[in-house]
């Protein structure tokens, strides 16, 4: 196995060529080299004088004034650069606008949640950011029209020679004027050091335009997209809460649920001495009666707007989660608890508000105490707003009067 | 009429003898052959380092930063000290690629590449420090603005977000700045290799160049903005650093004129570091027929000229705390010239302001030995400034009984060494592994490189 | 090539100058008349905003020494005429003198003596030490403008380049004192006038100040002279091009000092510092603080961002003058609000009591430039840089 992986390596190293690509017999282009700045640039003039169009210069660094020379339009990517760096600026602002301006208010000495002076150093790093990106985003994927692996110069003695010293022009047989010895001609007489043809590979028989839009580098460009989806979410739901190091987060004390090795019992979490009440305990005078008896609590609280309005809070907060906003035994526990029956039922219409204040105060069956939760008062509320709950949810035409 | 060729033209940047041929063969060289043994050595004794620093930085992470010498009245040591030390060291590099390119200063071209490669490592060093500092770093996460679950956004009114931003947009933006000159000279190594491995990868990196005026149209104006971009970013990430520090209430940090003395002490410091490492490099790999002693010279005269502007600071800061007529203000100064700190103190004007002042003669600007010894005392200045700055303002401040010295660990030290090490380690594989000069740049501003302006004359 | 610079200023410039300053100089002496206290103020901002033509454009000629610019040869003359006026500006510090008392509170015996923190600064804010400063200032001043005048002037009769080699010179020892003489001037005379108040960068503002309003009149002049054909032919695009975006980059440059004073002193929220901003901010203050924000910054940075209006003379006209009065307007914000909070006004004034003084420096500057173009040649014509200069290209 390794000595495959080794003996790959070693071929393509060997190999000068690795994407060998089949060169078609079809003429990409006639190319020449020059040896001076001087002679490119007439050259280039030259060759855009006589009426070329898909033609193109090839130079180790930019040679000054050969934009003009091949009469080239100014580059546009300054706009882009300035649209994108706007969209930076109001990116920033409104994200610090909305953030802390908005959604999580901070203060500090006195300052308006959202100012200028404090959102400037922001604002402006992240406008460089956009326009930086974007500037060589644009550079390469639209202006350039990079990247372009099978270009047919790339690895032609052409190629080579302009990326270390000569000066090349080339002339492509897509321009309308295309004429293979008259060309040949014209570099020869403009002084050139060497005129070649350059052939077609075969993979560019097909007609490649801009290649981020080819198929095959949209699902590179998806395949990172989701990558970093992935890392993205892993890392920030997952790898951020994890704790290598829990120096001080496990700490020598018991925490709620937790059991102890002190106690004979076992439990961290004790009951209080015999005998004694915590202060501002009242006790519960009905606390395993039977249902008759319980029956006979009245709701000391009187039905108005405010008490309706406390008990639909409490009911909200304490209730809800099991019993559902409607008192309909549609939990919003998903299953993880068993869902508890409706409070709509015939038999929890035909309770007394006594019944009703008994089971929150001591619970039932699943249903744990809330006495301790709830206060007194926020208990009778509470069931007042189940009677006006059980109300809305079975009326009758005539409650509409 | 015989005219100083100095007052006529500019020196020629790459002597004449170089062919366009040699440029390539003598920049590549590390890249093409195998490593010497002096580079082993070299990467030994920063690979050492290093480890040292990766204890005492686990270490720090495993026990928490007790273990360093912060203690309740200097909150503020060796972390941010470093801190502040290393994001300066980096603004060398994009001063001289962005900001000397507006000035068309074109000798820049022979140290480019090489500065903004330090700026990034320099800029790695220094965000290990803040990750450090803030105590449990593996929930740095929440820096970042990101909708989390507790529904709590970053203060946007606190300096030390303000950095968070700054510095991840400047790392960001100098490798883009620094990637982006890297492909024509990929291009260029793919079609010089003889191995079809390297071929591979730099066929890949150079993402197909093929040196076309078409694309260096665009490309030329590219570099051009965002030269433009990185030299406000440069300047605000310094003076956000100095926000840092300066919105507080506290004599001695707060001052109008931190944003513009950092600035100009970043500039100081990384053009010490550039050349402490340059001269080096060109003796090394034999590259002194291109970063030539003319750059060097340059480069010693920017450092008279910031070093004074730092000096210009001190005398200013000095001035108004006395000027202000406010008691601590003026405390703070008095103390920190002669209270017991007085030695970091002058330690700090004596290299930054003082001894730079002997770059005025030439002899001295154009000897490596003497500005060897400069450049190493400016680097300890400048990173005594921070310590200056941080340390002395802190251990007295307002109420006297908290008053307190402050006593740096073995473990502030190792994590100190160990970011030389980082630095050092990468330089050393940067320079092998990368084109040192930027080629195509180098190549464009070499004698003849560029058509005569006769040849010019009817396109403009 | 042939570089004398035949066609000489017309005498129409002197004579404009002439009466603008007359007018000028009847209308400040009315507003003196009317409102001697104001006046003064206004006094103080004219001359401050020669001293920054003057100084900018004496700091523009020794960069281009320190550096080594080539593009600006051609141009330097320019510069060198405006800066021109610095003998004159010990003349014109008499109004000043003689306007301490409504200017300077520390001038006043009874408030220092009451004043703890003016009694601590009595060493350094006393009327002689303030004599001695600012007679050092001129006398520093004068020696080096005299000297690179004498050096530039000379080499005109023969080229040699030794005047080259000591411009360069004077203008590495130039440098830094033109920096310390140019902070302290700023503090002596600007920031004392609230002498409570003390900012570190206040020297540096001011220097941003300079340096766009040297890079603003030179663009000016050099524009309105290309206009009319007295700059050489090959003078073009790239030269005004580097000098717009000299102008813009400096300009950037005074928003940045700005926004760091501004931003520290607000964070931090001390009141010893902040009062001096509250006193910009108060009534209709606030609309000139926030002006001068736009008009100083965010409008002229929109608008000569692109390429297109760095090399349109008309435009960069526009933006020079532009730049100019907003120069003015900084100068306006930074000493206006002494006197109307001491006159208990809560807003700014504006009338013709301002009118004369703006005036005065145009045909000051209109008269200086054009008798010293009358002596010397509008370009160095023998400066061993100028061919390189004149042939720059981008």
């Amino acid at each position: 196995m390794i000595k495959k992986i080794v003996n790959i390596f070693k071929k393509v190293n060997e190999d000068q060529n690795p994407w060998k690509d089949e060169k078609s017999d079809k003429v990409y282009a006639v190319a020449a080299l020059f040896n001076t700045p001087d002679e490119i640039i007439h050259a280039a003039e030259k060759v855009s004088n006589s009426g070329y169009n898909d033609f193109d210069v090839n130079t180790p660094y930019p040679v000054h004034g050969m934009d003009d020379a091949m009469k080239l339009k100014p580059t546009r990517l300054g706009w882009f650069s300035f649209a994108l760096g706007l969209t930076g600026t109001l990116t920033a602002l409104g994200m610090i606008f909305y953030m802390n301006g908005i959604d999580y208010n901070n203060i500090i000495g006195g300052k308006p949640f959202f100012n200028f002076p404090s959102s400037v150093p922001v604002t402006f790093a992240l406008t460089i950011l956009f326009t930086g990106l974007t500037t060589v985003g644009v550079l390469i994927a639209l202006f350039s029209k990079l990247p372009w692996l099978n270009n047919p110069l790339l690895d032609s003695e052409y190629s080579k020679a302009t990326s270390q010293d000569k000066f090349g022009i080339y002339i492509k047989s897509t321009d309308s004027k295309f004429n293979q010895s008259e060309i040949e001609t014209m570099f020869s007489s403009l002084g050139s050091s060497a005129v070649s043809l350059i052939y077609d590979s075969k993979v560019n028989e097909k007609k490649i335009k801009t290649p981020i839009f080819e198929t095959g580098f949209i699902k590179i460009l998806i395949g990172v997209g989701v990558g970093t989806a992935v890392i993205t979410y892993f890392t920030l739901n997952w790898v951020i809460f994890q704790m290598p190091f829990d120096w001080m987060v496990i700490q020598p004390k018991v925490l709620p649920q937790e059991k102890s090795k002190i106690f004979a019992d076992g439990f961290g979490m004790r009951e209080p001495v015999p005998g004694t009440v915590a202060r501002g305990f009242m006790p519960y005078e009905y606390k395993g009666m039977p249902d008759s008896l319980v029956k006979l609590l009245a709701n000391p609280l009187p039905v108005n707007e405010k008490t309706l309005l406390t008990g639909q809070k409490r009911y909200d907060t304490y209730c809800s989660p099991c019993h559902g906003n409607y008192g309909k035994g549609d939990s919003r526990l998903r299953g993880q608890f068993p869902n508890p029956p409706t409070l709509m039922s015939e038999k929890v219409l035909n309770w007394t508000d006594g019944n009703i204040y008994h089971i929150i105060t001591n619970g039932q069956n699943v249903m744990a105490s809330y006495a301790k939760q709830i206060s007194r008062d926020d208990r009778w509320a509470i069931v007042h707003y189940i009677r006006a709950l059980q109300r809305s949810q079975n009326a009758k035409d005539s409650d509409l009067n | 009429m015989s005219y100083d060729a100095t007052y006529t033209k500019e020196l020629p940047l790459v002597p004449e003898r170089n062919s366009f041929k040699e440029i390539d063969d003598v920049i590549l060289k590390p890249v093409d052959s195998k490593p010497t043994k002096k580079w082993w050595i070299a990467i030994s004794i920063s690979g050492t380092a290093l480890a040292i620093g990766l204890f005492c930085w686990t270490m720090t992470v495993l026990y928490g930063i007790g273990l360093w010498g912060n203690n309740n009245t200097v909150a503020w040591g060796f972390d941010i000290v470093n801190f502040v030390f290393w994001i300066g060291i980096g603004h060398a590099g994009t001063l001289i690629s962005a900001i000397l390119f507006l000035f068309r200063q074109k000798w820049r071209t022979a140290i480019a590449r090489f500065a903004e490669a330090m700026t990034i490592f320099a800029v790695l060093c220094a965000t290990m420090f803040v990750a450090l500092h803030t105590g449990r770093p593996w929930l740095d996460g929440y820096l970042f603005p990101y909708p989390n679950q507790n529904a709590i956004w970053v203060n946007f009114l606190s300096p030390l977000n303000w950095d968070v931003f700054a510095v991840n947009t400047y790392f960001i933006i100098s490798f883009v700045f620094w990637t982006i000159g890297l492909i024509p000279d990929f291009a260029t190594m793919r079609d010089r290799t003889k191995s079809g491995i390297k071929k591979i990868v730099y066929s890949v990196l150079s993402l197909g160049w093929s040196n076309s005026n078409r694309n260096w149209q665009h490309y030329e104006r590219a570099y051009l903005i965002l030269a433009g971009i990185s030299t406000p970013l440069v300047l605000s990430v310094h003076t956000i650093v100095s926000f840092d520090f300066a919105v507080s209430i506290l004599p001695g940090w707060h001052t109008t004129i931190f944003p513009p003395y950092f600035v100009a002490g970043a500039i100081f410091s990384g053009f010490g570091m550039v050349l402490t490492v340059m001269i080096f490099v060109r003796k090394i790999f034999d590259m002194e027929h291109i970063i030539t002693l003319d750059h060097i010279e340059k480069m010693n005269k920017i450092l008279l000229a910031t070093g004074t502007m730092v000096g210009y600071a001190y005398g200013m800061e000095m001035f108004m705390a006395w000027y202000s007529g406010y008691i601590f203000e003026q405390f703070t100064f008095l103390n920190r010239a002669f209270g017991p700190y007085w030695w970091a103190y002058w330690i700090m004007v004596a290299c930054n302001v003082g001894f730079p002042q002997l770059f005025w003669f030439k002899k001295i600007r154009r000897s490596i030995p003497i500005m060897f010894i400069l450049v190493l005392l400016v680097n300890v200045g400048m990173w005594f400034e921070r310590f200056v700055i941080i340390v002395t303002s802190l251990h007295r401040d307002f109420l006297p009984s908290s008053w307190a010295m402050y006593y740096p660990t073995i473990y502030d030290f190792g994590i100190l060494l160990g970011s030389f090490g980082l630095f050092f380690t990468l330089i050393l594989l940067f320079v092998r592994v990368l084109p040192s000069v930027a080629i195509s740049e180098i190549k464009a501003v070499a004698p003849g490189a560029q058509p005569s302006h006769k040849h010019e004359g009817g396109s403009h | 090539m042939e570089l004398q610079n035949k066609k000489e200023i017309s005498g129409k410039v002197s004579k404009i100058g002439f009466i603008l300053l007359i007018i000028g100089a009847v209308l400040v002496g009315a507003s003196f008349m009317a409102n001697k206290e104001r006046a003064f103020f206004d006094y103080l901002i004219m001359y401050m905003f020669i001293i920054s033509i003057a100084l900018g454009s004496l700091g523009l000629v020794a960069l281009e020494y320190l550096v080594g610019a080539n593009w600006s040869t051609p141009f330097r003359r320019i510069s060198e005429f405006l800066s021109s006026i610095i003998p004159l500006l010990i003349l014109l510090v008499i109004p000043i003198i003689l306007g301490m008392h409504d200017l300077y509170h520390w001038t006043h015996k009874e408030a220092v003596e009451t004043d703890a923190i003016l009694k601590g600064k009595e060493p350094y804010l006393n009327t002689q030490f303030f004599y001695i400063r600012l007679g050092i200032y001129f006398v520093v001043w004068f020696l080096f403008f005299i000297g690179f005048i004498k050096n530039s002037t000379n080499q005109d009769k023969d080229g040699n380049v030794i005047y080259t080699k000591r411009n360069t010179t004077l203008s590495t020892i130039f440098a830094p004192v033109f920096m310390i003489t140019l902070t302290f001037c700023a503090i002596d005379l600007m920031m004392s006038l609230e002498p409570h108040w003390y900012s570190t960068i206040y020297g540096v503002y001011y220097f941003a100040g300079t340096i766009v309003a040297g890079f603003a009149s030179l663009t000016l002049i050099s524009v309105l002279l290309k206009q009319n054909g007295y700059l050489d032919p090959r003078i073009g695009n790239d030269h005004f091009y580097s000098m717009g975006t000299m102008m813009f980059g400096f300009n950037i440059f005074w928003a940045y000092i700005a926004f760091s004073q501004l931003v520290l002193q607000w964070y931090a929220d001390i009141p010893e510092e902040t009062f001096w901003y509250m006193m910009r901010w108060e009534g209709s203050w606030k609309y000139v603080s926030i002006g001068l924000l736009f008009f100083h910054f965010v409008l002229p940075f929109l608008i000569l961002l692109p390429r297109s209006v760095k090399t349109n003379l008309n435009r960069l006209k526009v933006m020079s003058i532009w730049l100019l009065v907003a120069h003015y307007l900084d100068l306006y914000w930074l000493i206006m609000p002494t006197y109307t909070h001491k006159a208990g006004l809560h807003g700014p004034v504006f009338g013709w009591n301002e009118l004369g003084f703006p005036l005065v420096i145009i045909g000051l500057f209109m008269i200086i430039f054009r008798r010293r173009s009358m002596k010397n040649n509008l370009m160095p014509v023998k400066d061993p840089k100028l061919e390189a200069g004149l042939n720059f290209h981008l």
